[in-house]
This record gives structure tokens, sequence and C-alpha cells, in this order.
């Protein structure tokens, strides 16, 4: 048994059993009976307006509803449909789908089949970042399960319906996790995110109809058919329900894993549940969703984390990944980090993105030297407004964001390191 | 069919067309409605990264790239507005970070993209004080190609093209971000036989030709359209002239014969221009054998001395007239007119054949083989086979095609007649058993008409002058029949009459003649060699 001293909820509730992690486990716990109940005794219309009437959204870092995103798929037509399971996790910040693929590869599954049943999906390709080979051999492990069980394969249950599921791994590459970038790499290609229209639910996956799904919005699935939408929707805010799995990491006293339900204020993760920054230090300020979101300062994080609430603060959920910085935490440096990030990982397609994430790391890591001047802050305000919008796919956007967000809570570190011509904090990295 | 407004100018369009398209099928683009673009090409895949080309489309939010953009029936479209324009800038100025802005030593300086454009549309002043991105300045592609990694702009024009028209992809892009590179796999080459349109689509100086680099400042090069005349596809292309003399050739762009491509051995066929094996002086054989330099008036007067007297001796029946089918129009429809003024019913056209390649290249290597059939002419086959009867005394030889293996196979077979008159371009093995040599003016230095091998005819001008006395076959033929008094030469010769003339005698080439045929060219009259 796993000892977690972590909040858990339904989806996590029995990660600590490692039974839950097995085909015998899981269904001794209730496992598979929703997928049994879609399968024969629920239409796919019904199961897509299910779905969509339970305001379930995206848990990968959009947030757009996933019943929508069904519906969005062909009724007709004899091209074969396609669902992808984006366990491409690669979000900084974030590893929070980790957890779900070693721990809950049936409750994924589950919800996979039952996603698949509503589309008219004749495989799911689960496309899992080269970087995670445990997690991926717990998922082809579950597979190999729920084949040798006849819940994946022909005649699925004995409701007459066929699907295959597909383990493919990816090989490192952030932009893999943008659903076209994932498709290309799927194809064998170099993952370049594709232009929209079409879409992937017109074009997706080797040119079929594909809906794309990240690996906890999945899982939630299972609960929602079990258990129904009002049950669902007891957790949560009215705009966003359910829960999510925060992921904690950064200046904390217990870095980890909490499923909450949406709308917990950020302050209650970050101090009840993460026991607070450790050593009697001060909260400097909390990336909210994964990297690529941006900063909020010590003061805002009164905030619901739920996206009606993150956005009034310039902000967005993401991932969940939360990252806590104390106040010993130089923020270009932070900054400096971030962009190099985005700098190393833009696909390089779109000018703005490709140059712009270069010439941004290059005057931040300029000014953390000590060589900035003044007019480099408007200039780095500039360069990520011409970031974005513009380009391809959103990771030029995800990239100008935390730059910006740094920019707007703590432009006095900026101004500090241009005016002493040198770093003011202790230097505790090499960068 | 959509009706669109581009900047308030109505325009029908063809649905399904994107907004690149819709005015490039209208020929505004850049002309008249300017949406700079560098990714776009209208010939290769739409790849939407360059993200120059956006525009505002009223009723979408955020700009959109016109080059992805399907046209809609009302759509109105906003081009030159502010926000256009600052979009324009920011991306410009992007592009320019990594630029060496190494212009002065560019040999694209003059007709670079990224020149223009900046100047066009981008800010006049650097924000830039980080250091440049240092990488590989002279990377050999190939056989053909020279690569500047800095230079270049990651547009992609270059990988898509290698993919989508020779089909042999040997370009891709490696690594991400902003240290991707445009390289060859290890150990792999660019080659392929159409390996250096890539400079030429290349919107900056990153690839260049190893043929023309460093050769010339582009602003020098006048551009005089042409047709390449290494086969019957008959690609357009620009020679570029300067100081009398060719430096090269580029593609001209005909979406109904070459689109906006040529291959790399029409494109070197420049070189035969201005060989050092060119004929540039008249020459006769001695009484001993030898090759005598001579006047051209001396040449024209052997000719027409030999021809009557076999005439009067034998009859006309004895002469016969093999042409190569890279004669223009004009010239063989002299030569044919010269023919049968003398008498003789013995003429046919020697056509060297290779392999088509399926993409431009034909199996005819000439230039005007469709247009030789639709005068008339048959093959020379039956020529070369009354020579070895014995039935012919004199043959009139238009260029050296003649020696093709599948006919004479060699001067040998000529060397017993009495006559051999020769006008050709350059220097070959006829000039052992030539009685009467003329030079004769290449393509690319006289007026004419050729006719691809999809029945199209289309024009050359003139774009250099030799610098001997020179002369097109159809002048020559004129004067030597003049000087034997033959019915309708009197030693004048105008090609704009002859093609009016041949327009007006030969069905096919009805409404067809060196004024009409423009730039672009004409399909031949149904019934001519058209497709």
């Amino acid at each position: 048994m796993l000892q977690s001293p972590y909040v858990t909820n339904y989806l996590t509730q029995h990660f600590a059993d490692d039974g839950f992690a097995t085909l015998e486990g899981y269904e001794r716990l209730g496992g598979y009976r929703a997928a049994r109940k879609a399968l024969t005794q629920m239409s796919p219309d019904e199961l897509i307006e299910l779905v969509k009437t339970s305001g379930l959204q995206g848990r990968g870092g959009a947030g757009f509803s996933m019943g929508t995103k069904w519906s969005f798929m062909p009724k007709d037509g004899d091209r074969p449909k396609y669902l992808v399971c984006n366990a491409d996790e690669s979000e900084p910040g974030s590893f929070k789908d980790r957890i779900m693929l070693e721990r809950g590869s049936h409750q994924m599954l589950e919800g996979i089949l039952i996603a698949a049943w509503a589309t008219g999906a004749e495989t799911t390709f689960i496309y899992i970042r080269g970087e995670y080979a445990f997690p991926a051999d717990c998922v082809e492990r579950a597979v190999a399960e729920a084949y040798a069980k006849g819940y994946l394969g022909k005649n699925v249950m004995g409701s007459g319906f066929s699907h295959d599921v597909r383990v493919t791994r990816g090989a490192g590459a952030y932009i893999c996790g943008e659903e076209t970038g994932l498709l290309e790499s799927l194809e064998g290609k170099k993952g370049q995110p594709r232009k929209k229209p079409p879409f992937p639910a017109q074009y997706g996956a080797f040119g079929m109809p594909t809906t794309v799904n990240n690996v906890e919005t999945y899982s939630h699935v299972p609960h929602i058919v079990d258990k129904g939408v009002a049950w669902f929707q007891s957790f949560g805010t009215p705009k966003s329900p359910g829960t999510t799995v925060f992921g904690v990491s950064g200046h904390v006293a217990r870095p980890g894993l909490y499923e909450l339900p949406l709308g917990t204020p950020l302050a209650e993760i970050v101090f009840e549940h993460a026991g607070g920054v450790p050593g009697g230090r001060k909260v400097k300020g909390v990336i909210p969703g994964g990297m690529s979101m941006p900063v909020l300062p010590a003061g805002q994080l009164d905030v619901p984390m739920a996206n009606e609430f993150l956005r009034e603060r310039k902000t967005m959920l993401g991932t969940g990944g939360i990252i806590v910085m104390d106040e010993t935490t130089c923020m270009v440096r932070a900054a400096s980090v971030i962009s190099y990030f985005f700098r190393d990982e833009s696909c390089g397609q779109c000018t703005q993105c490709r140059e712009g994430t270069g010439w941004m790391n290059k005057i931040i890591d300029r000014i953390e030297r000590g060589a900035g001047d003044q007019g480099d802050i408007d200039v780095l305000l500039d360069v990520a407004g011409k970031m974005e919008g513009g380009t391809i796919c959103a990771f030029a956007d995800a990239a100008a964001w935390p730059v910006q967000g740094m920019l707007r809570h703590f432009k006095e570190d900026f101004v500090a390191h241009i005016g002493a011509r040198k770093c003011p904090f202790p230097e505790s990295f090499e960068l | 069919m959509a009706k669109i407004s581009v900047d308030g100018t109505e325009l029908e369009v063809e649905e399904g067309r994107t907004i690149l398209q819709a005015l490039d099928d209208a020929g505004l683009l850049m002309n008249g409605i300017d949406i700079p673009h560098y990714c776009w090409h209208p010939k290769l895949a739409v790849d939407g990264s360059c993200r120059l080309c956006q525009v505002e489309v009223e009723g979408i939010p955020k700009l959109q790239i016109a080059c992805d953009t399907p046209v809609r029936d009302g759509m109105v479209v906003h081009t030159a507005n502010e926000r256009v324009r600052l979009a324009r800038e920011g991306v410009m100025e992007l592009l320019l970070v990594n630029h060496p802005l190494d212009c002065p030593i560019c040999d694209q300086a003059g007709e670079c993209k990224l020149q223009d454009y900046a100047y066009e549309y981008g800010v006049k002043s650097s924000r830039t004080k980080e250091p440049r991105r240092a990488l590989k300045k002279r990377v050999d592609l190939g056989p053909t190609i020279v690569f500047d990694q800095e230079r270049c702009i990651l547009c992609r024009r270059c990988v898509r093209f290698c993919r989508e028209i020779p089909k042999t992809g040997e370009l891709s892009v490696y690594n991400r971000g902003d240290h991707s590179v445009i390289e060859t796999f290890p150990g792999a080459q660019l080659d392929n036989d159409y390996s250096m349109n890539v400079a030429d689509i290349c919107p900056v100086g990153a690839l260049t030709t190893k043929d023309f680099r460093f050769k010339i400042r582009v602003w020098f090069l006048e551009n005089v359209p042409g047709v390449c005349t290494g086969c019957s596809a008959g690609c357009n292309i620009h020679l570029g002239v300067a100081n009398n003399k060719v430096y090269r050739y580029q593609p001209r762009r005909n979406d109904d014969v070459n689109d906006t491509w040529i291959c790399d051995e029409g494109r070197m066929s420049y070189r035969e221009i201005g060989s050092a094996d060119r004929l540039d002086r008249c020459s006769v054989r001695d009484a001993q054998g030898r090759r005598v330099v001579t006047s051209l008036a001396d040449a024209v007067d052997a000719a027409a001395g030999r021809l009557a007297k076999l005439v009067e001796s034998k009859g006309a029946g004895v002469i016969a007239g093999i042409a190569s089918a890279h004669a223009t129009n004009e010239d063989l429809f002299t030569f044919r007119r010269f023919l049968s003024a003398l008498g003789s019913e013995t003429s046919g056209v020697a056509v060297v054949r290779g392999e088509a390649d399926g993409i431009l290249v034909r199996e005819e290597k000439a230039a005007n083989a469709a247009g030789a059939r639709a005068l008339g002419f048959g093959d020379a086959r039956p020529v070369v086979d009354r020579i070895s009867s014995g039935g012919v005394d004199a043959l009139l030889v238009l260029g050296h095609d003649a020696l093709l293996e599948t006919l004479l196979g060699g001067a040998d077979r000529l060397a017993g007649l009495d006559t051999v008159i020769v006008l050709d371009t350059h220097a070959s093995e006829l000039q052992h058993v030539a009685h009467v040599m003329f030079p004769v003016r290449h393509a690319a230095e006289k007026h004419g008409t050729l006719v691809n091998a999809d029945g199209r005819a289309q024009r050359v001008v003139p774009a250099v002058e030799p610098s001997w006395e020179a002369y097109t076959e159809g002048e020559l033929l004129a004067r030597i029949g003049a000087a034997m008094g033959l019915a309708g030469f009197d030693g004048r010769y105008d090609v704009r009459a002859v093609s009016k003339e041949l327009s007006n005698a030969v069905p096919a080439f009805a409404g067809i003649d060196l004024d009409s045929v423009g730039d672009g060219g004409r399909a031949l009259a149904e019934g001519g060699e058209s497709r």
C-alpha cells in the first residue's frame, strides 16, 4: 500500500491500493460497471448528451467541453473514426497524468471505451510521452488485461461493438502535447502543429475523424456515467463541475498531488494541503496551471481555482500544475528559465514563435546578467504582444503569457536588475 | 463563383480558392493588391508558417492568413489598414532578428524579398542588441546549390519543392525553434534534375546556384522573355542579359507550359549561346578540299553557283534538304519555300529523341518539332534513304541534328555528294564535308516562333547580338534564292512579314504570328498539333 497523506476524491481514492491498477482489483472496486451500462443500455447520442450536460471540461489545459468535442465527430460516412488519449504530459509543473496512468490505467481505459462507443471510434491511440517509460508499461499491461478479458477487441462485453487500443510513445517534444502536433508525431512525422481548419474531427489521425482528450478527462467519464450528472455537479463550481488533480510543486512543505473540487481557493491548496512554504518564508508568486500560465502574486491567492475566476486575474487553470515560489525567488531568473524552455521547445514553423521565443529569452538573460536597460522591458512586452494570437497553434501564446505575467506582477524585480546592473538575489543555480 | 471585396475592389472568384489564389488568378497579387508573403508559392502546397500574409476579414476577430483562408461569398478583406500594417511590421521585425544583414556580400541583393518587404513593410530601425545566430555560411548542398544557413528565413519553400515537384525530398528542417536549420540527411546531397529551382524560389539569399553566384550583380541584368530550346516542352524563361551576354536562364511563369519551373539541363543550356564552338564566319571548300574563310557574299555566290549548276545539269530532283527541328517556323517555312522554288521535293526534319521525365522534360529534344510537323515536314529518314540509294547530289543541312545516329549517323555519308551546304550555329563534323558553311543565329539572337509538344506557339526575341555578321537561316536562304534568281526571292527578308505569310498560308497557324503570339504563347488552331 502506498502511504498517502494527500487529499483524494473519486478519481484517486483507490490509488493507494496496488490492486486498483489491475483489472481484477479495478473490477472488485466497481470498475467497468459504467462501461457495461453505456455499451448495453445507452445510445451514443444519450452518452454525448450526458457528458455535455455534465459540463465536464477538458483537463489537458484548454478546458474545452468534452461532450461538445465529441459531438463534432461525424455521425455518418464510412471513414474510420479514431480517438486519441493525450498522455504526452509535458507541461512543466504538471505530473497528474503520470499517476493516473500508473495507478488508474483501467479507469482511463474505461473512460476511453465509453468515449469510443459514444463517438463510434474503432481505434484509440494512447500517445504517451517517451520519458514516461513506467507509466507506459502500466498502460500496456492494463490494455493487455482488457483484451484478455474481452473488454477490448472484437465484440466488447458481448455488445457487438469492437474497439482497439494502441499504445504509442512520443520521443520527447513538448509540442507533441498540442493535439495536432501529437497527430503528426503519431503518424511518424515531425511533431509540428497543423493548420486549422480542418479540425481533427474532420481530418485527424491519418486523415480520419479524430477526437483528442486528455488522460484525466477520460478518467472522469466512468464516474459520470455511473453516478450521474447531479452527483458530478455536486463537486466544483456551477461553471466548472467536478474535481481535478492539482499537482503542487516548488517551495512548499508537501509537494504532491491533491484531488480537490474545481473552485477550491488557491490559498487553501498551497497553505492547508501542501503545507505552505517551509522555513517560515513568505510566498512571492504562484503559477496556477503549468508553466505556460501567467503567475499570480501572493496577494491574489484567494482566487478559486476554476477558469471563470482565474480568467478575471488574467491567468488560467491550464493543467492544474501549481508552482509555488517563495520570497527568495528571483523572478527574472524564473522568467529566464521559463523563456528558455519555450525557446527550446518551439517547433519553429511560425515566424513569431520561432524568433520571438528566442529573442525574449535573450533579452531576459541579458537583464539577469545585469546588462539590461530600461527600454528592454518595453521591447519584451512588445515582442510578447506580437507573438500572441497570430500563429498556427497556441504555443506562441503559451510562451508570451508567462513573460507578460512576470512583468505584470513582478516588474520591480526587472527594474531592480536594470538599476543595480546585476541580479540582486543570491545566485541559486547556473543559468 | 463567389463575390469578394478586397480593399474595395470587387472580384468574382472561383469557390474554394484561397484569398491569395483568388488574387493570383485575377493577376492582382503584388500587382495592384499587395499581400506580401514568403512561404506561400502559387505552385506549392500551402504552409501557412511565415505569417506575413495576415489580412483582416470582416466578421472574423483574429487576422487571417490570406494563403490559407478560402474565399466565401460576400467576404470583405482589408489588406492595408493599420492593424494589418502593424502585424506585418511585427513579422518583418522578427524575421530580421537573426538575419545577418550581409546584403553587401549577398548575391540575392537586388532581387531579395527580405530586402524588398523590409523596405516596404518593415520597421526602419533595429531594436535587437542580442548576438545573431551564427551558422554555416557555405553549405555545399550538392552539385548545383550552395546554402547559407544564416540567411535562411525557414519559409520551407525549398523543402516542399523537393517533396512535391521532383519528389526526391532531399531537404528537411532539422531541429526546432530558433535553432531550426534546413539540411540534407547526413551524407546525402541535393541532387535532382530540377535542383536549381530552389534558388529561384528562395526568397532570400540562402540558396544560390553555383553556376550564377558572384558572376554579376543582378541589377545589371535585363530580363528578356524567351523560350528554352532544350526540348519540346518549350519552357518559358527569362534570359538574364548584361554586356551583350547571357548570364543565366530563369524560369518565367506560364501556367500552360512550365508553371514556374525549368529543368537543370534546360537552365544550363544558356551556355551554348556564347560557347567557344559557335560558328562565326562563312567558309567554302577550295579545290584542294581545304576550308577557306570567306565573305558572306562569296559564300552566298558559291552556294548559289553550285546549286544552279546542278539544277542545270541534273534537274532539281537531285537536291534535298534536312532541317533541324530547332529551326523556327519562319526559318522552316522559308526553307520549304526555297526548296519548292528550286523544284526539289525531298526534305525532312531531324528530331533528336531522348527520355521524357513526366515532369517537364519531353522526349523530343528540339524546340520546334511540333511546329515542323504542323508546317508539313516529315521525318528526315526518307531523305537519308534517298542519299544512300544515290538519288541525291546536293544536300542543304540546317543544323547538325541531321548527324543523328538514326539518320546520317555521321558526316561520312555525305562525303561523296557533289554539294553540301550547311547553315548551323555550332561547329560539328559537318565542317569536314560541307562545301559551303554559314553561321546562323541562335534562338536567343533572333525573332521567331516555336511550337512546343502541346501545340503551343511561342516566340523568341533577340536577347543578345552576336559579335560577328550574323543572319538567320531564313535571311541566308533569301539571299541564296535571290542569287539563283528563284521566283519569289529578291534577297530581302523580313521575319515579321514571313510570319504573317506563314500564318495565312498554313491553316494550323491561323491567327498566329510573331506579334499575336505574345509573351505567353498561343495554342495552334484545331487540326494543328494541338492537344
